[in-house]
């Protein structure tokens, strides 16, 4: 057994200095998880296995969905939603002080709820609210800093393709894991405002007042958000009434986002093969790293690693919640280094097994359990709080891929400019996450109603 | 001299623009797989609540989400969309740097060379014990051919791109 799990810890190293020389990721996990299988149990079971493997995780149904939203996001950011969203919400909070970066979060906010994607959802909310922002003579670094942080919002808000591939990962139920991030989400919302007010109320300078809306345009401008408020309603609301699964969902949200692109006629032929160009670049991306994913999920557990971690933990002596922020601590650093996709796919086939020891099995109860809460419910709780942390990468140094984003598009200010900026929401979500932990019910009360 | 060079680059810039130029035709392909499916999906819906429920439909989507995503990865592989962490080698010589891209080329083609032949056996054992998909009774050896021809195309744009890709070279792939 010592040598399976040697075997197991040599691959894990491999696996990080594949990935420290470059390798994609996809092939480090598929190398280091095919190799270390053939070292296990030798070379005819692998290339047995390899006859269907690959198409038996391509073809599984749950993670249809993964490419429906993945073009829903796509078209949805051509097709002109933005407008509308920012138009609206600037005409609710333009008025006060620092509103108009208010808006651009709540802008976000509503782009997140048909997009799952962060970056989609920084680079188009940014192209529609930074000339704004810049219009009425906002600081550089707010401008930039609240676009960078909004943008995260999109995959905090359902559908969240992150977290789809959480869900298929650990095997939760998706639709658990959606209703599970709406609160959080909205607390993301609510919180980022709060950091505005804050902030100008330090430095009024950096975020004034816009101009009063006309009553005319205040309700044509909200009327403006009804079709976001009906594709969101069809498809996330269909999902959580049961009135069919994510995957039909998903596509009818990307037939009727693409509809209103052609209605709107913001949707050419051209935008239409970019936005299959996208799909096809994240949804390959995304496969060929799940079966990397996989590749590891049976490598790892032959090994027993993760089984092996827990005991070791156990016998150390950390406590469970300190190992739990320990893995929370890591994702954030390691979010500094890799994109949140590949990170999760990366780690979660490790960390994920060794909280279910730590919990006391895969079939736990909430009584006895070691995080005073049932596996299942501890799957759905950790999901949300991995999210987060892994999303914080997105907006830190050195590789924060919002913070890139938004620059490209503020070419006038400087990047250093755009991290101090979103330094106080960093802030921000910092205390999120430590309100979600010492309080799993925000997590788990709406999900809770949906199973009974 | 200066010439025999101009032409080795015409000759590499011609094969990256045509391994471009196929794997990008056979993703939209692939697109259109996932549009077809896209529509598969909302006709079961509308007609489940108007008419009767479309038998299959999850077949089809299972089926059509992975023929779409085994076409993507040729033109992934070509445009440098499998993600890399770059962070650690953002200061090493671009030579290096082009030297590991090339060596990992390599393991991806041999993989993929490696998956070929397998799932080509894969292919034999499915034709040959009659699988096929629960409802609609779709042999599930006829689903691996277009796979097939992926990976085919995965060892081209992969063993091409041991020497040049199109994100690094624009120019020779849209020319």
């Amino acid at each position: 057994m010592i040598d399976a799990v040697a075997a197991g810890v040599a691959g894990l190293v491999a696996l990080v200095v594949l990935i420290v020389v470059r390798m994609p990721i996809a092939y480090a996990m598929i190398l280091v998880g095919g190799a270390g299988i053939v070292v296990v149990n030798g070379p005819l079971p692998m290339l047995n296995q390899l006859k269907t493997l690959a198409y038996g995780q391509f073809s599984i149904y749950s993670l249809t969905v993964v490419p429906m939203f993945v073009l829903m996001g796509a078209v949805a950011s051509k097709a002109g939603l933005s407008h509308a969203l920012f138009r609206a919400a600037n005409a609710w909070l333009g008025w006060l002080r620092g509103g108009t970066a208010m808006a651009a979060i709540a802008a976000c906010a509503g782009f997140g709820s048909v997009c799952g994607s962060s970056l989609a959802t920084a680079s188009t909310m940014g192209r529609v609210a930074l000339p704004e922002l810049r219009r009425y003579n906002y600081s550089g670094s707010l401008a930039t800093g609240s676009l960078a942080a909004g943008g995260v919002l999109g995959i905090l808000i359902p559908p969240s393709v992150v977290l789809i591939i959480y869900a298929v990962i650990v095997e939760a139920n998706i639709v658990s894991m959606f209703l599970a991030a709406m609160i959080p989400g909205l607390l993301a919302v609510i919180l980022f405002i709060l950091t505005i007010a804050v902030y100008v109320l330090a430095r009024p300078e950096a975020g004034p007042r816009g101009g009063a809306t006309s009553r005319a345009e205040f309700v044509s401008a909200t009327l403006g958000v009804i079709p976001v408020l009906v594709i969101f309603g069809l498809v996330l609301g269909g999902i959580y009434a049961g009135f069919y699964n994510p995957t039909p969902a998903a596509a009818i949200g990307v037939f009727l986002v693409w509809s209103y692109g052609v209605a709107t006629r913001q949707l050419s032929f051209a935008k239409l093969k970019e936005s299959l160009r996208e799909t096809a670049s994240t949804t390959g991306m995304i496969y060929l790293i799940l079966l990397g994913a996989e590749l590891m999920k049976i490598f790892m557990s032959r090994v027993g690693l993760p089984q092996a971690t827990a005991e070791w933990i156990s016998q150390v002596g950390f406590a469970p919640m300190m190992v739990l922020v320990i893995l929370l601590v890591a994702l954030i650093l390691l979010g500094c280094l890799m994109d949140s996709l590949s990170m999760i796919l990366l780690v979660i086939p490790f960390f994920w097994p060794v909280l279910v020891e730590i919990n006391g099995g895969i079939y736990q109860g909430a009584d006895g359990a070691a995080f005073g809460m049932s596996t299942d419910d501890l799957k759905i709780w950790f999901g949300i709080l991995a999210l987060i942390v892994v999303e914080l990468g997105l907006i830190t140094p050195p590789v924060g891929l919002n913070v890139f984003v938004i620059s490209a598009l503020a070419k006038d200010i400087p990047m250093i400019e755009t991290f101090k900026g979103v330094a106080p929401f960093f802030g921000t979500e910092l205390i999120r996450v430590a309100l979600l932990l010492a309080l799993p019910g925000i997590t788990l009360w709406l999900p809770s109603l949906y199973s009974g | 001299m200066t010439a025999n060079a101009g032409t080795a680059n015409r000759g590499r810039a011609g094969i990256l623009r045509a391994a471009v130029l196929a794997s990008t035709v056979w993703a939209y392909a692939g697109g259109a797989v996932l549009l077809a499916v896209v529509l598969v999906n909302v006709v079961s819906v509308v007609g489940g609540i108007f008419f009767k429920p479309f038998p299959g439909d999850f077949e089809l989507t299972e089926v059509g989400v992975a023929i779409a995503a085994f076409s993507f990865l040729p033109y992934c592989q070509l445009t440098g969309a499998n993600v890399t962490a770059d962070i650690f080698t953002s200061k090493a010589p671009a030579r290096i740097v082009g030297l590991l891209a090339s060596l990992w080329a390599v393991v991806a083609a041999l993989f993929a060379a490696l998956l070929l032949w397998r799932m080509y056996d894969g292919l034999l054992s499915q034709k040959e014990y009659g699988y096929t998909t629960a409802i609609l009774q779709i042999p599930v050896w006829t689903v691996y051919v277009p796979i097939l021809v992926s990976l085919l195309l995965l060892v081209a744009s992969s063993a091409v791109s041991v020497y040049c890709r199109a994100d690094e070279e624009p120019e020779a792939a849209s020319a």
